[in-house]
């Protein structure tokens, strides 16, 4: 084999450089990094629901839910980034799911429609089985 | 990596399962989460609505049924596979080459399974099943 050929044989990875902060560049770059970042607000709140449920092990005396203000506060923000995720998400499946003679829009609508009928539905059970 | 993917033309189970697992966590996020931390974590503490984990009785009553045991293992552990896509992107994204690595992907999907199994243990522990 000659040099040259060898030399062909090794890939050369392409390795993009991104310049720091590119993403505080553009008002949509920002945006998908907000999306992006959803998953942390809102895996902190799943973990911290955790805790609670674990909490039920403690006993009647030992129980309590999760009630400062500091957690209010957490929550009105985590809510805020879970809002914009479903937002985006939700908007999503009219780029994801096809059915012939449905019209994209229609699609989106629906999942909106769901969306607001799983949270009626929830909210209705969680207040519902409450003393 | 797409190259050696592109030469050995092997059915992507692995990336299907994942995928899959990544969508469905999207899915029930987007669906389910906002109800919950607006009720449970906004109008339950500032007693605006009563709400079920309020008090322990109401909670643990709720909490030993089959079926809220396995809402909540999938509201909880299905998003964590979502989130580990989406963080180890962010990482790449926010400049950092290393969330590329098989190392960074088990670290983050492999974390994703600890949640479940973590839940499922705590799911069956934090109260007794009961059907009534």
């Amino acid at each position: 084999m000659s040099a040259e050929a060898q030399a062909s044989a090794t890939p050369r990875a392409y390795r993009p450089e991104m310049a720091r902060g590119w993403w505080l560049r553009q008002r949509h770059y920002f945006l998908y990094m907000v999306r992006e970042f959803t998953a942390v607000p809102m895996a902190l709140w799943l973990l911290w629901f955790l805790v609670e449920i674990q909490r039920a092990s403690n006993g009647p005396k030992g129980y309590y839910p999760h009630s400062s203000p500091g957690f209010v506060v957490f929550s009105v923000i985590v809510l805020g980034f879970a809002l914009y995720h479903s937002y985006t998400f939700l908007s999503l499946a009219g780029v994801i799911i096809h059915i012939k003679g449905v019209p994209s829009r229609l699609i989106v609508l629906s999942q909106f429609a769901l969306w607001l009928v799983a949270s009626v539905v929830i909210a209705a059970a969680l207040i519902g089985f409450a003393r | 990596m797409n190259h050696e993917a592109a030469r050995t033309q092997k059915p992507a189970f692995a990336h299907l399962i994942w995928w899959f697992l990544f969508a469905q966590g999207g899915v029930i996020a987007a669906m389910l989460i906002p109800v919950h931390v607006l009720v449970q974590g906004i109008l339950g503490p500032l007693q605006i609505v009563p709400v079920v984990d309020r008090h322990y009785d109401t909670w643990i009553q709720i909490l030993g049924n089959p079926i809220v045991k396995l809402y909540l293992l999938v509201l909880i552990a299905l998003p964590f596979y979502l989130f580990a896509h989406r963080l180890r992107y962010f990482l790449v994204d926010l400049g950092v080459p290393a969330a590329r690595t098989l190392p960074a992907q088990v670290i983050f999907y492999g974390g994703a399974v600890v949640v479940t199994v973590v839940t499922i243990w705590v799911l069956l522990t934090s109260a007794p099943i009961s059907f009534g």
